[in-house]
């Protein structure tokens, strides 16, 4: 393990605040409360200034000192800084005056946002001496600790449940991971998993590597808040699957408040969900603060979790912001989708259809007034996900080589302009 | 024989080894005012012990220690399944996206 610790402080429980070194680690042994890293946040402010950060390439790295890493980041130093879109197209469809897309879809290396807590999270365990890692998942996050794993030269296992369509595992195999399939219900996998990460000494991102993990997606804030000239936004929509980025993204404005980089002007962050697998907004909606679990049935399966570990605080995050949560159903959803990919040219994954049906409905209901402003965060890459859209936006016009064809299927359009 | 000896003695040591299993239980509004947790102590040789608990009409949430033979564990863990709790590990969703 290094020996410096950065500007972490410890691993603090998020339940009752007993702190523990800073090693791989994830569970309150008092209280079995997640743990999450203390910064020293004096330290920081001394180091992190504009001018500072004005020299560094860009990068999620340049917010190096706000990341879980003791020393310099060794993966993915090329993750992040994805662009925000201004999205004026996309502000008439939503009724909103002024919108942005954090386009996670382009994320460097594998397209989603993943990479940002994955690069995070393999940093950390090289430096604490870790030569194996792993992760348990049906997608997105599969290829990024495979991609990022191989860049590294690290040993990476991936654990799938066995009936995971092909072109997913196909994602991870490329790389060289070692993927195994496991039989049996989600549940029993699961469980196995959290068995196998507590059994082996290796640096499963998603389990023991958890706190380090989890920080990676804050950067998502700072880059919003730094491409804004560091305004905070008024309103953030955030997709919800385990809760996890919503509550990051709430923590990492308020550090850039606290650290003076940033005015507090009541950012308020909302929850997005598939109706198919709702528990946090089905729980907001009820004004409860826990969730009932519940069984997915939904296109975006990115965001399918029926149990989410951060629901509860995810629930406490829009409720202290202000903020809401909606869902909405699978037509939604790629109506969704064709209205980001036809107003501002960006393809996303059905959870980004999700994100930008949500802002809608929340528009459309008044918890994000019409003359305000919106960032919608986009976390994966459409390409992802075609089997979504398959048979739903349209097919293309077959004609023969002649041009008195092409002239025939012009005038039956009758929408072509002459320039 | 050898390989059947040492087949057995690995059974053996399998059914002996000890685990202890953190998980999260969650209860639906029917099995609330029931006393499982009571109940699964004496239908299996496990020691419960009870770390963090919360419940309302809506819901029980317990977040449980289960230490005992691993077969045991295995069995009681099965029971609560099949009884209608919802039984997490104390990580809740290992499987991401």
């Amino acid at each position: 393990m290094s020996k410096s610790a950065g500007f972490m402080r410890a691993l603090k429980c998020r339940e009752c605040g007993r702190e523990y070194p800073l090693e791989a680690t994830h569970v309150c042994e008092f209280d079995f409360g997640p743990l999450e890293v203390a910064y020293d946040y004096g330290k920081i402010k001394k180091s992190m200034t504009k001018a500072a950060l004005a020299k560094r390439p860009q990068t999620m790295w340049r917010f190096r000192e706000l990341l879980p890493v003791a020393g310099e980041p060794t993966v993915g130093t090329r993750v992040g800084y994805t662009p925000l879109v201004k999205a004026d197209r996309l502000a008439k469809w939503l009724g909103v005056r002024e919108a942005w897309v954090k386009n996670d879809a382009v994320n460097y290396p594998t397209l989603s946002f993943k990479d940002r807590v994955v690069s995070v999270a393999l940093s950390r365990a090289k430096e604490l001496g870790f030569e194996t890692v792993a992760c348990a998942s049906t997608g997105n996050l599969a290829n990024s600790v495979a991609a990022n794993a191989a860049s590294a030269g690290l040993d990476a296992f991936v654990f799938i449940p066995a009936d995971l369509e092909e072109g997913k595992i196909l994602n991870s195999l490329v790389y060289g991971a070692r993927v195994v399939g496991i039989r049996g219900h989600y549940d029993e996998v699961n469980r196995l998993c959290a068995e196998i990460a507590g059994k082996y000494g290796w640096a499963f991102v998603n389990v023991n590597m958890r706190p380090y993990y989890a920080e990676g997606s804050k950067s998502m804030a700072y880059e919003i808040a730094e491409q804004l000239n560091w305004k905070l936004p008024q309103h953030t929509v955030v997709p919800m699957a385990s809760g996890s980025l919503l509550t990051k993204i709430h923590k990492g404005y308020q550090e850039l408040i606290q650290l003076g980089l940033a005015k507090d002007s009541k950012p308020t962050v909302h929850g997005a969900q598939a109706t198919g697998c709702s528990p946090i907004s089905a729980a907001y909606k009820q004004g409860m603060d826990f969730f009932k679990p519940v069984k997915p049935d939904t296109i975006a399966k990115s965001l399918a979790i029926g149990t989410p570990a951060d629901g509860f605080y995810a629930l406490k995050v829009m409720k202290e912001t202000g903020g809401a949560s909606d869902d909405v159903n699978d037509d939604e959803i790629r109506e969704a989708m064709s209205a980001l990919a036809e107003c501002e040219g960006i393809f996303t994954e059905t959870a980004g259809g999700v994100t930008v049906g949500t802002a809608k409905k929340l528009v459309a209901s008044g918890k994000i007034p019409a003359e305000d402003s919106v960032v919608l965060c986009v976390t994966g890459n459409g390409l992802k996900t075609l089997d979504a859209v398959q048979g739903h936006v349209g097919k293309p016009a077959g004609i023969k080589p002649s041009l008195r064809e092409f002239e025939e299927l012009m005038e039956k359009d009758g929408k072509v302009k002459s320039k | 024989m050898a390989a059947k000896k040492k087949a057995a003695r690995k059974a053996k040591r399998k059914t002996k080894a000890r685990k202890t299993a953190r998980l999260w239980l969650m209860f639906p509004p029917k099995l609330i005012t029931q006393p499982v947790v009571w109940e699964l102590s004496q239908k299996f040789p496990v020691i419960t012990n009870v770390r963090q608990a919360s419940v309302t009409d809506e819901i029980g949430l317990v977040c449980l220690e289960l230490d005992g033979l691993a077969d045991d564990v295995k069995k009681a863990i099965t029971w609560l399944g099949r009884k209608g709790v919802s039984v997490e590990p104390v990580e809740i969703n290992v499987i991401e996206s």
